[in-house]
């Protein structure tokens, strides 16, 4: 061991240059990996910790009416279910409403609790997590903390067609309802307002039930069983409701994304270390060659050899993946800031050990077996021939390139001659370059299709997306699509209705309802087999229809309203609304298990148009027809200013990350070679060759590898980059990503990286002017 | 009157060591003749290897001047000494100093190319230098470590010569060879130097030193005395005394 140590740090003292390389490259491993680690397991572990701390509830339902015998019957109903621990019955008010958000409007359905009774209830309280001095006004998610919304401004609310102004008194914590993207957003008024509101009567009273099952992973299906239940007795109440499963997921999609990321980037990163170190022991042998074979002279074993490169390779990793992991909490901070933005719950920062083991295990177990793989060639090293053959940096079975034959210039063929004979620097830097290219056509896809214009993502992640969508009584339909038809702003207005039905013996599903799809704006949506035609025909979600063994052209019940029909699958969507449960009807579809009380329609409007204003024109024409309207561009932008921000730092993290990584390991490769050829150099230099001569031939002569492994990488992962994608969605619901190939930025990108890569060899290798043919004179 | 090549004007060098400074070589004032077979000799350390190096460009003196036909050489800067050294020298050293990634031929022809276009003609000119020093076409194809040490100091000498120097710098060209193989070495120089190639050796091997016609004696960084030996001949017996008398005379 102590010999195995004393090699070791001979080792390390001769390649100070190399060892400074890995260091950097371990250490931003280790800072990702257990950035990673963090997010991955503790963000969720720190939302159930929420859940238990507030006792939150598995499903949440606001009802409306709060009338004395739909208590009663609720109240039978929990009584009765042997699925429910603990629940909980309030009175609320209830109503769709908006207010300004991210430079966009936050739409949904509100619930409007009083204080007092916000912050004791048996299950799903709120807790205060930032408060004013303020006595009378309204207390928010904290999720809208932002610029905008501070404590002790005012906000305007729109409530239906109404619309109020609050004082923000301050910020609150609430698992199930905190977010805007879980069916219910929680509002707390104080006292007087609660009251005032009550007295305006802009808001319905409503019920709120939270309910605790005795089996949490119930809470999806007990959730459709039980708005069921309901429906059945009251068919004409309105309903909003969510469940467990559905608010982890929608209130962790940006920590799953970014720790996806962070994954990935750190198994780059990790990859590319091991390329290194691989390609670093390699080198160190056949430099070695007659040292090694003086040491197993000397009677040192091939184990004791291996013993040290372990030692020095493991132990170097250990310590810098120390650091590293420890350094990954100076940069939590900044990333926690970003994560509670997405997620609206808070988080305190705090050591988690198993990340920590687990990232040290990791790089630990990963570079043992690279640098056993690299080393075990000194089992084949023999002393006599060793010392004998000394350094063999050559293949001498061919030599490339020959002057005499080939047509190529001089320092192109020079170029030429040390590519071909330095095959280990070209497999690192083709995996080098081929990791970064899938980086880069990711950073491309997320700029062209999340920064740049997010329809693609939206169409991904929210399905169809059009200016706005107002709801209207079946009754004034008919005068309504008149006025669409006679109305030039408007470019086409078609059905695209949400409801609830059931999977007979399955779970519910969000069922949408279309007039007739081929207006839709996303045909995407339906991304197999086609969209419903006829009223027997139904498309469901890809990840659902995979679940319970579905094809396209299977039968499938669905009941609703008390009525159970069969309809033949025609395709499958993606959407990742509902955990991906949905289902597509056509309009006759659906009405053959019940009729429409109300209809939603989605409107495109003439570029240009007013869409508050156009929707407010609607709501009057149709005084008391037109139940809601939603400025859809405006809600989207909200919630996506968001995903924009975090996407944006996310493609800048990676091409800083990437130019980094770059830099380091063409530094390590650079001078690994200048450290070969520096005789090489030496000699040429005194045979005429100018300094300048040597840096172009240097350079060239890592650009095929570059260039080749570019062009490959950025072409292959182009193809590839959809199909992964939605491999890494594949939770969400995705099956199939159809995100636009930014053709222009990835040419763009491949010509970046390889300019930036020409240019850092060469500054790189401007240490060949520190090699003078003077040195040959002494023998260096 | 011979013509002058060459020629150095208080040419001095030193080198920093440990924080004293090495006068290595001293005020040297020297002119080299085209044509001539100029021998450097001295005792280890003398600065024999120093002042061909600077003289060929390959280093910079300290101080003074070296002139090159009418061209001022000390004052060019490294690339400018690079350019130089590919168009009017050629080397030869002691440790051979092939490249050993590349075939014999290419040695020579990197060296060649880096002057002429004409790629046909120096092929044409490897080829019949390779014949003068009997290097066959099999071992051109070969490695530098796969050929013997006398063999590949004659393609040393062969890339010396490709590009048809002014004059061919030879640094102990047969230190690292046993006695047949030098021997075989000195015979492709002076024969290269009877038919009319300038050469400067640095040597302190007599054999060696035989061959010049011209011998200059170092001795602590200052050229102390010079001979002329005339043409060499391999019959001339008295050539041997006569540079045995001067070297006694320098306290060789």
């Amino acid at each position: 061991m102590r010999k195995s140590f004393m090699i070791a740090r001979s080792n390390m003292r001769k390649s100070k240059g190399q060892t400074a390389a890995i260091i950097v490259l371990i250490l931003i491993a280790a800072l990702m990996l257990n950035l990673w680690l963090m997010l991955s397991t503790d963000y969720k572990a720190n939302f159930n910790r929420y859940h238990d701390k507030l006792n939150a509830e598995h499903v949440t339902l606001s009802i409306s009416g709060n009338e004395e015998e739909k208590r009663e019957f609720l109240l039978q109903t929990f009584e009765k279910d042997n699925h429910i621990a603990q629940y909980c019955l309030d009175n609320c008010m209830h109503m769709t409403g908006s207010f300004p958000y991210n430079g966009g409007r936050m739409n949904g359905w509100f619930v409007f609790l009083e204080k007092e009774k916000a912050l004791t209830r048996l299950i799903g309280k709120a807790e205060i997590v930032e408060e004013g001095a303020f006595a009378s006004g309204v207390y928010l998610p904290m999720l809208y903390k932002s610029d905008d919304i501070v404590v002790g401004e005012t906000i305007e609310i729109s409530i239906g067609s109404s619309k109020v102004t609050y004082t923000v008194c301050g910020f609150f914590n609430s698992v199930m309802m905190g977010s805007h993207n879980c069916a219910l957003t929680e509002l707390i008024l104080t006292e007087d307002k609660y009251a005032e509101l009550e007295m305006a009567g802009y808001a319905p009273q409503a019920a709120l039930c939270s309910v605790r099952l005795k089996d949490k992973s119930e809470n999806l299906n007990y959730e459709a069983l039980l708005k069921s239940t309901i429906t059945e007795r009251y068919p004409d109440i309105i309903m909003t409701s969510n469940c467990y499963d559905i608010v982890t997921q929608s209130r962790y999609i940006s920590q799953m994304i970014c720790s996806g990321i962070m994954s990935a980037m750190a198994f780059f990163v990790l990859l590319i270390a091991l390329v290194v170190i691989i390609s670093n022991i390699i080198n160190y042998i056949q430099v070695n060659m007659k040292n090694l074979g003086a040491l197993k002279a000397a009677g040192y074993t091939s184990g004791q050899l291996i013993g040290a490169l372990l030692l020095q390779f493991l132990g170097l990793t250990m310590l810098v993946a120390m650091v590293g992991a420890g350094l990954s909490y100076c940069l939590f901070p900044a990333v926690n800031t970003m994560m509670i933005a997405q997620t609206g719950i808070p988080y305190e920062i705090h050591f988690l050990p198993i990340p920590f083991v687990s990232s040290l295990g990791i790089l630990g177990g990963v570079v043992s077996v690279a640098v056993w793989y690299a080393s075990r060639r000194i089992k084949k090293i023999e002393p006599i021939t060793a010392l004998r053959c000394g350094v063999q940096t050559h293949n001498f079975k061919r030599n490339y390139v020959p002057f005499e034959k080939t047509k190529v210039p001089l320092h192109f063929a020079l170029a030429l001659k040390t590519t071909l004979s330095g095959m280990k620097y070209n497999v690192t830097v083709c995996i080098t370059m081929l990791v970064l290219s899938l980086v880069v056509v990711f950073s491309g896809l997320m700029t062209e299709n999340v920064i740049m214009d997010m329809t693609p993502f939206l169409n991904l992640i929210v399905g169809e997306t059009a200016d706005s969508c107002i709801n209207i009584q079946v009754e004034m339909e008919e005068d309504f699509l008149e006025e669409m038809d006679a109305d030039e702003r408007v470019e086409k207005a078609y059905l695209y209705h949400s409801l609830n039905v059931s999977h007979v013996d399955g779970a519910e599903l969000m069922a949408t309802l279309c007039d007739d799809f081929s207006k839709v704006n996303n045909p995407n949506v339906v991304f197999e087999g086609r969209f419903p035609k006829y009223d027997n025909e139904i498309a469901i979600a890809a990840k659902y229809a995979k679940e319970h063994g579905f094809k396209v052209g299977d039968e499938i019940e669905i009941t609703a309203n008390g009525k159970l029909e069969k309809y033949l699958i025609c395709g499958f969507t993606q959407i990742t609304n509902n955990l991906g449960r949905d289902c597509l009807f056509t309009r006759a579809g659906y009405e053959r298990l019940g009729s429409l009380a109300n209809t939603s329609y989605y409107i495109n409007l003439e570029n240009g148009t007013d869409i508050d204003e156009f929707n407010l024109e609607m709501k009057e024409k149709f005084e008391g027809g037109v139940n809601t309207t939603i400025n859809v561009v405006e809600t989207i932008e909200g919630a996506a200013g968001v995903y924009v921000s975090l996407m944006t730092i996310i493609v800048i993290a990676i091409l800083v990350l990437s130019a980094i990584i770059i830099a380091f390991v063409l530094y390590l490769l650079v001078r690994t070679m200048l450290n070969n050829k520096k005789h090489d150099y030496g000699i040429m230099k005194a045979l005429g060759f100018t300094t300048g001569q040597l840096i172009l031939q240097t350079a060239m002569s890592f650009m095929p590898a570059i260039i080749l492994a570019s062009f490959i990488g950025l072409i292959g992962c182009s193809f590839i980059i959809n199909p992964l994608t939605a491999l890494f969605l594949q939770g969400l619901g995705i099956v199939k990503c159809t995100f636009k190939i930014p053709i222009d930025f990835i040419v763009a990108a491949g010509i970046g990286l390889v300019v930036f890569a020409f240019v850092t060899v060469c500054l790189l290798a401007l240490k060949i002017r520190e090699i003078a043919p003077r040195a040959l004179l002494f023998g260096e | 009157m011979k013509e002058i090549l060459l020629k150095t004007e208080k040419l001095s060098k030193s080198f920093s060591n440990g924080g004293f400074m090495q006068h290595v070589l001293k005020n040297i004032d020297l002119q080299l003749y085209k044509g001539d077979f100029t021998v450097i000799m001295g005792a280890s350390g003398a600065g024999k290897s120093t002042l061909l190096y600077a003289l060929s460009g390959m280093d910079t003196p300290t101080l003074g001047m070296i002139t090159f036909g009418n061209k001022v050489i000390s004052d060019l800067s490294q690339d400018g000494l690079a350019v130089f050294r590919r168009e009017h020298c050629g080397f030869v050293f002691q440790q051979i100093y092939l490249i050993d990634g590349m075939s014999v031929m290419d040695n020579v022809l990197s060296a060649g190319l880096l002057v002429s276009r004409d790629k046909r003609a120096l092929i044409r000119r490897a080829k019949e230098l390779f014949a003068a020093v009997d290097i066959g076409e099999e071992t051109q194809l070969k490695f530098p470590a796969q050929i013997s040490g006398g063999e590949a100091q004659r393609v040393g000498i062969v890339r010396a010569l490709i590009n048809s120097p002014e004059i061919l710098f030879a640094d102990e060209p047969t230190g690292a060879l046993n006695s047949k193989t030098g021997l075989d070495v000195l015979d492709t120089l002076t024969k290269f130097n009877e038919q009319g190639q300038s050469v400067v050796m640095v040597t302190h091997d007599m054999r060696s030193a035989r061959r010049g016609n011209r011998i200059l004696y170092l001795k602590d960084g200052v050229i102390l005395g010079e001979c002329d030996l005339g043409r060499y001949s391999h019959k001339d017996a008295g050539r041997h005394e006569k540079l045995s008398e001067f070297l006694q005379r320098m306290g060789w």
